[in-house]
């Protein structure tokens, strides 16, 4: 294989990727002050998952390659927690020792098919300031984000779910954090602004098809298990008052 | 690249072995008995009462004929419903312990399903299994007592074991260590003269609790009895709690004027 071929195929191989995350469903994550909340909003199968203790996973893609990162992920960090302690289970470990070299070997080999998926991880800490996400792309290429993370199949949503998140001046509660977190995947799923409907109405549309998955990392928590899935019941009020 | 790893889905055991990760990690190899400190914790006490069970410790681990410790926590949550007392090698319980809480987690993240109490209590079978070469050379077996909440019968259940694994389901009560046996008969005696625990009241379970402890303690030089404040949890519809300290030390204060 010549070097010409070897960079035509990484490029193909990145559009054929691209072009299957365009349609996905966004994620996106934000500190709020009970802990970090991820919300997105699915057709099928769930798509926010717990990890580790701390430790939560997200994101859009293929749902098998989703599966695979997933399980990678959890065995990774369950054989440390074991071998070492809970406390030495980091979202860096997980992401920059398991995953990110797996994936970019997995996109490197020309005889592989690429995994399809945009991943975001959160690591909640005891201050908001602290909380950590990581972007992981399908090349296994990743970045470092707090505060909040979007991730989205367009690079457009990608900055329109930023926008709407960089307005946050402080770190709201949970209640408000929904509110904000329901308009920027709003911003992300539908970026291209040929619409002049109000945010909320994109949603209500987008909402006929698909139902608000979100999940709480809690900060502080007497039980073991600080993961947990928000429940019909604590969505209600807030959807009921948007749309 | 992505290929699973582990052989049986959601098994932290072949997780760990395909990871050359070694569990139980005393040597059962380990032949030269008389070079080892081996700490044991000593009597532990389950009773049912009408929200759940209750498991009561003195805080004593021996080493021999040495008071190694007088802080010992021999109850230990599993999960957030699931409560394990531990009598005998601490080395070897606290690993087991340590493997049992990552296992339910780990099954219940991997699979996305939490295990299921059967389920639990197979895995504590088959830490027991693992752990019998130590306990047949003397230096690692030890036997836990299992409290949980059934959500499906909404009841307090009490498992016991022996040392390679057998599990018993216990109506009313379990105890487990060295203080254990010298005290069996008293616990029936409160069951036929008093009323089944099951139908106590915390307080009046945990009277009866402390009490039994104090007997075994009297009885027994591995146990220290209530003198020293005992650990107290208990596991009911909510969850693993703590007993209040509070009616811990007025219930031990009481006790030991009588």
């Amino acid at each position: 294989m010549t070097p010409y071929n070897w960079q035509q195929t990484l490029r193909q191989k990145a559009d054929y990727v691209e072009d299957r995350l365009k349609e996905g469903s966004p994620v996106v994550a934000l500190s709020t002050q009970e802990g970090i909340l991820i919300l997105t909003v699915r057709r099928g199968q769930p798509k926010i998952f717990e990890i580790y203790d701390r430790l939560a996973f997200s994101g859009l893609g293929n749902q098998s390659d989703l599966e695979a990162v997933r399980q990678l992920a959890v065995d990774f960090a369950h054989a440390e927690g074991f071998q070492r302690s809970a406390d030495d289970v980091s979202i860096q470990r997980v992401v920059g020792v398991a995953l990110s070299p797996a994936l970019k070997q997995g996109f490197s080999d020309p005889l592989r098919l690429p995994l399809v998926l945009l991943g975001l991880f959160a690591q909640v800490e005891p201050a908001p300031e602290e909380d950590l996400f990581y972007l992981v792309n399908y090349d296994g290429e990743f970045s470092l984000h707090q505060r909040y993370a979007a991730a989205a199949g367009r690079e457009s949503g990608r900055l329109e779910m930023e926008q709407a998140l960089s307005e946050l001046k402080r770190v709201p509660k949970l209640e408000a954090a929904l509110e904000i977190a329901l308009r920027a995947w709003t911003a992300g799923r539908s970026p291209v602004k040929e619409s002049s409907a109000r945010w909320e109405e994109r949603l209500s549309q987008e909402l006929q098809m698909g139902t608000v998955e979100a999940a709480l990392l809690k900060r502080d928590s007497q039980r073991d298990r600080r993961f947990c899935i928000l429940e019909e019941r604590d969505l209600k009020p807030i959807l009921s008052r948007i749309i | 690249m992505f290929e699973r790893r582990s052989k049986g889905p959601g098994d932290l055991m072949n997780l760990l072995e395909t990871q050359g990760i070694q569990f139980p990690t005393v040597d059962a190899g380990l032949r030269n008995q008389a070079a080892v400190v081996n700490v044991h914790g000593t009597t532990v006490i389950a009773v049912k009462f009408a929200e759940g069970v209750l498991n009561v410790a003195d805080r004593r681990a021996t080493a021999g004929n040495a008071i190694f410790y007088e802080e010992a926590e021999k109850i230990l949550k599993l999960d957030d419903e699931t409560l394990i007392a531990i009598a005998g090698s601490y080395a070897t319980a606290s690993e087991a312990v340590r493997f049992l809480q990552h296992s339910f987690k780990y099954y219940a993240r991997s699979q996305l399903q939490e295990m299921s109490l059967e389920g639990k209590l197979h895995e504590v079978s088959r830490v027991l299994g693992r752990a019998l070469p130590g306990a047949l050379q003397g230096i690692g077996g030890f036997l836990p007592i299992v409290s949980a909440f059934d959500r499906e019968k909404s009841e307090g259940r009490i498992f016991f074991y022996d040392a390679m694994g057998a599990r018993f389901e216990s109506r009313e009560f379990g105890a487990a260590g060295s203080g254990a046996e010298r005290i069996r008969g008293a616990f029936e005696y409160v069951v036929r003269t008093k009323s089944p625990f099951r139908q106590m009241k915390l307080e009046e379970a945990l009277r009866e609790a402390l009490l039994l402890l104090e007997i075994a303690a009297s009885l027994d030089t591995a146990t220290s009895g209530i003198r020293r404040l005992p650990s107290a949890k208990m596991v009911t519809a909510e969850g693993v709690q703590e007993v209040s300290e509070d009616l811990l030390r007025s219930l031990q204060r009481a006790l030991l004027q009588e």
